[in-house]
């Protein structure tokens, strides 16, 4: 009995505790994970946001770089961090949206995060080596069709956003092109420009200098609308697929046991840095479009894509069987 | 030929203002320490440094870093050779031989030889760059996954000529080395391999962790509890200086190694790698003692060395001239650049006229400058094998530590080396020698990816392999090798049983 009491005593001082430092947070530094390697794109963002963080809130906002398999590794453990808001991350699709439903995670994409706000997006653009007979994604899909299994497209391998973009594109048109996997979006990209695979869905700020160069032929953009960076190019929903929509963000994310308190602090600064434009001029260099999301929305976008993937996964392995 | 000379002239007036100088020379000395520090690589200065050159303008950041990248690869073979720990997978072979002669006290000798060998390297494969780079950036094209195959095949046949003892064990260790490399995750099924559901594995096994327990801390351990092999290090330690006969012994292996190193460095995903084992390998083949090596032949240092520092310059070729980076290192110098607003891509060369000449001026300067640093520090680098073992193996532990640390900020990677260097001493015990299984887990990984893909792009056909010339002739020259080595012990045995 006397233990209970103590345990309950202790309890209570614990609670009263957090919403207390819920109210005067930040009061010591904030570590953002990043769980990618530095010098990558998610890198780049994570540290245009550290930045601004570090100016809104007064505390130092210290980026931690935790790399590996694909961005679970980081996720998870700030899915295991406390929820008292000095633990944050910059998270991104493939190990939210996607890897959870590939794969086996410990988290759960929804339940085990509060989604604060979606800081970046990028589009992935279609790419084509120039000596194919390809002028438009009218041209892919007839092509595809005449040719089936003939095509071959690079992904960064089977578990990402790369191979999932076009296995979702197949579904939808149905197409059938094969599947060639690298380690890593780079290389792949680098194979259509050399010629040993025909096309990949690749990120705009790998795609972007080769097209600009002519290495390559883009035929469009996966996003719902057209990019900044390459306005001429159409959508594949306005052209072959209404209503595809892929994109690659960024997000800042919190454990789930962080309180509101906390997190509307966080998404305020956060709706600031989305209107900076000293901010949006930096993420336009890393090839990204500035976004902000309220709490609400991003968590309901997060629901929705992992719908889509997992409903792409049965359908393909109904497909195999 | 007039618009290279123009371009160079160009970049040297870039690379030196006073500013940039500055920049080469702090990037060197960075480098030199890294590759000094067991473990801590250009990767882990690289991503540490690169926050601080965002203040900075973006030719001065790029001639820094990669400075930091070429610098390590100087310093990269002291540690090898003076306490037997090869910081990165390039200077692995340079510890089998230079080792061997710092316990004989010739460490300064082979210190100094592979700072020579790495300036000629490096200078010639900085003119390969400002004469070749566009033409040899296509050939490069040239090269598809049933080529890498084929090369790849090639390393590991050469792996075996690696070691000294028996050639089975050696084939047992490069085996042993493949089963190493699959673990992780597969990338054409998205399954984990072999990680006991551990997702800190599910990249695969550190090579930092893997090379410090296997080569470092076992190293420690049999030096503790064999008290004379280290009393040889203090024992005597003759002249820094190379002599005259020594430096001529080494000529044609620089000469050699240089070359090699050149051409694989250009070709993405381990070039540099395979550049040094197969220089040793062919030191070893040319040589008419080829008993000397793995017992202290100069030989080994000399081509190893000149071969990953020609190849640590050509590989920025792909990078400048087609914005494809081939390593981590060289993916890192993309987000520098990405994050200086210049879009590494085909179009560098003509857009970025600066930051192309600049940086290749400034390469010919920061060589120059290393191997002035480098070889008054050799003197120090020897008295500090007069260091007390008792003070000098708890440096290096810790240094060790700090560098497998560093890699990843995990401390998952530190128990590994934990159990690597377990498996490091059973090994020694066996008198299995680690180096070719090193060259398997390095390989293997790519062997698998490019035999796998070639099979998908041919829709599989195995004949792609025979009908490619460039994959056809690495094939040829990986079976004369082959042959070359089982048929000294066939034709022995033979000989034996003809006098029994």
């Amino acid at each position: 009995m006397k233990r209970l009491l103590v345990a309950a005593l202790l309890m209570g001082t614990g609670l009263s505790a957090t919403t207390a430092s819920a109210q005067e947070w930040p009061t010591k530094p904030i570590k953002l994970v990043v769980p990618y390697a530095p010098g990558g794109y998610t890198d780049a963002v994570g540290r245009i946001t550290a930045r601004f963080l570090e100016k809104e809130l007064g505390q130092t906002v210290i980026v931690d770089n935790r790399a590996g398999a694909g961005g679970i590794v980081g996720s998870d453990l700030v899915s295991k961090s406390p929820g008292d808001g000095y633990t944050l991350c910059v998270c991104s699709v493939g190990a939210i949206s996607i890897a959870p439903v590939a794969q086996t995670t410990s988290y759960d994409p929804v339940k085990s995060f509060k989604p604060i706000s979606v800081v970046s997006t990028i589009p992935q653009t279609v790419i084509v080596n120039p000596s194919l007979p390809i002028n438009s994604m009218e041209d892919l899909v007839k092509y595809a069709k005449a040719n089936p299994g003939k095509l071959t497209y690079g992904s960064s391998g089977a578990g990402g956003l790369m191979y999932f973009s076009v296995a979702l594109f197949d579904a939808r048109v149905g197409t059938k092109m094969t599947h060639v996997p690298f380690k890593g979006g780079s290389p792949a990209t680098a194979a259509v420009v050399a010629g040993e695979v025909n096309l990949s869905f690749t990120n705009m700020t790998d795609a972007l200098p080769q097209i600009e160069a002519n290495t390559v032929r883009a035929l469009a953009v996966t996003s719902a609308t057209r990019s900044e960076f390459t306005p001429k190019l159409p959508t594949v929903a306005e052209t072959v697929s209404p209503g595809y929509a892929v994109e690659s963000w960024n997000g800042v994310m919190a454990p789930a046991s962080t309180p509101d308190a906390i997190v509307e602090k966080v998404s305020a600064a956060l709706k600031k840095m989305a209107a900076d434009p000293e901010v949006k001029k930096n993420m336009a260099v890393a090839g990204a479009s500035t976004v902000f999301t309220t709490p609400a929305e991003y968590t309901a976008q997060i629901t929705k894509e992992v719908e889509q993937w997992r409903t792409l996964l049965k359908e393909i392995s109904e497909k195999k069987t | 030929m007039m618009d290279i000379f123009a371009g160079l002239g160009h970049g040297f007036s870039i690379a030196a203002t006073p500013l940039n100088l500055l920049f080469c020379l702090v990037g060197a000395v960075c480098g030199t320490l890294i590759g000094v520090l067991p473990g801590l690589g250009p990767v882990a200065t690289i991503s540490l440094l690169l926050p601080a050159t965002y203040a900075l303008d973006p030719i001065g950041a790029i001639i820094m870093l990669a400075g930091i990248y070429y610098g390590a690869q100087y310093g990269g073979s002291t540690t090898a050779i003076l306490v037997n720990i090869p910081g990165e997978s390039t200077s692995v072979v340079t510890a089998i031989d230079g080792y061997k002669m710092a316990q004989q006290g010739r460490a300064g000798e082979a210190l100094a030889i592979a700072a020579i060998g790495s300036f000629i390297a490096g200078c010639f494969g900085t003119v390969v760059i400002a004469l070749l780079g566009p033409p040899l950036a296509l050939m490069t094209q040239k090269f598809a996954s049933p080529d890498y195959f084929s090369l790849m095949v090639l390393g590991l046949v050469s792996a075996v000529v690696l070691a000294n003892g028996s050639a089975f064990r050696a084939v047992a260790m490069i085996f042993l080395g493949l089963l190493l490399g699959m673990v992780g995750m597969d990338i054409n099924t998205g399954e984990a391999r072999m990680t006991f559901g551990l997702i800190e594995l599910s990249d695969g096994i550190n090579f930092v962790a893997l090379v410090m327990g296997l080569f470092g801390v076992a190293e420690v351990i049999s030096n503790l509890e064999n008290v004379s092999t280290r009393i040889v290090n203090h024992s005597k330690i003759n002249s820094i200086w190379p002599s005259f006969k020594v430096l001529r012994g080494a000529w044609g292996a620089v000469t050699r190694g240089t070359l090699l190193g050149t051409l694989f460095g250009i070709l993405p995903g381990g070039g540099a790698t395979i550049a040094s084992f197969s220089s040793y390998a062919l030191e070893k083949r040319v040589s008419k003692t080829p008993e000397r090596f793995g017992n202290g032949a100069i030989e080994g240092v000399a081509g190893p060395e000149s071969a990953n520092n020609a190849a640590a310059q050509t590989s920025f070729v792909p990078l400048l001239t087609m914005g494809i980076p081939t390593s981590a290192t060289m993916a890192l110098l993309v987000g520098a650049l990405t994050l200086h607003g210049i879009a590494p891509g085909p179009t560098i060369i003509s857009r970025q006229p600066d930051l192309f000449w600049g940086l290749i001026a400034s390469m010919f300067l920061g060589n120059a400058m290393l191997v002035i640093i480098n070889l008054p520090m050799i003197g120090i680098w020897v008295r500090l094998l007069n260091v007390p073992y008792r003070i000098l193996y708890l440096v290096i532990l810790v240094v060790c530590a700090i560098g497998v640390f560093s890699v990843n900020n995990s401390s998952f990677d530190i128990y590994m080396t934990v159990g690597f260097t377990a498996l490091g001493y059973i090994l020694r015990k066996l008198d299995a020698e680690p180096a070719p299984l090193l060259m398997g887990f390095v390989l293997g990984p790519m062997v698998e990816e490019n035999f796998r893909r070639s099979l998908i792009t041919s829709h599989g056909d195995p004949m792609v392999f025979l009908q490619r010339p460039i994959s056809l002739t690495l094939l040829l020259l990986s079976a004369a090798l082959l042959i070359s080595i089982v048929m000294p012990s066939i034709s022995k045995r033979r000989g034996e049983v003809f006098q029994e």
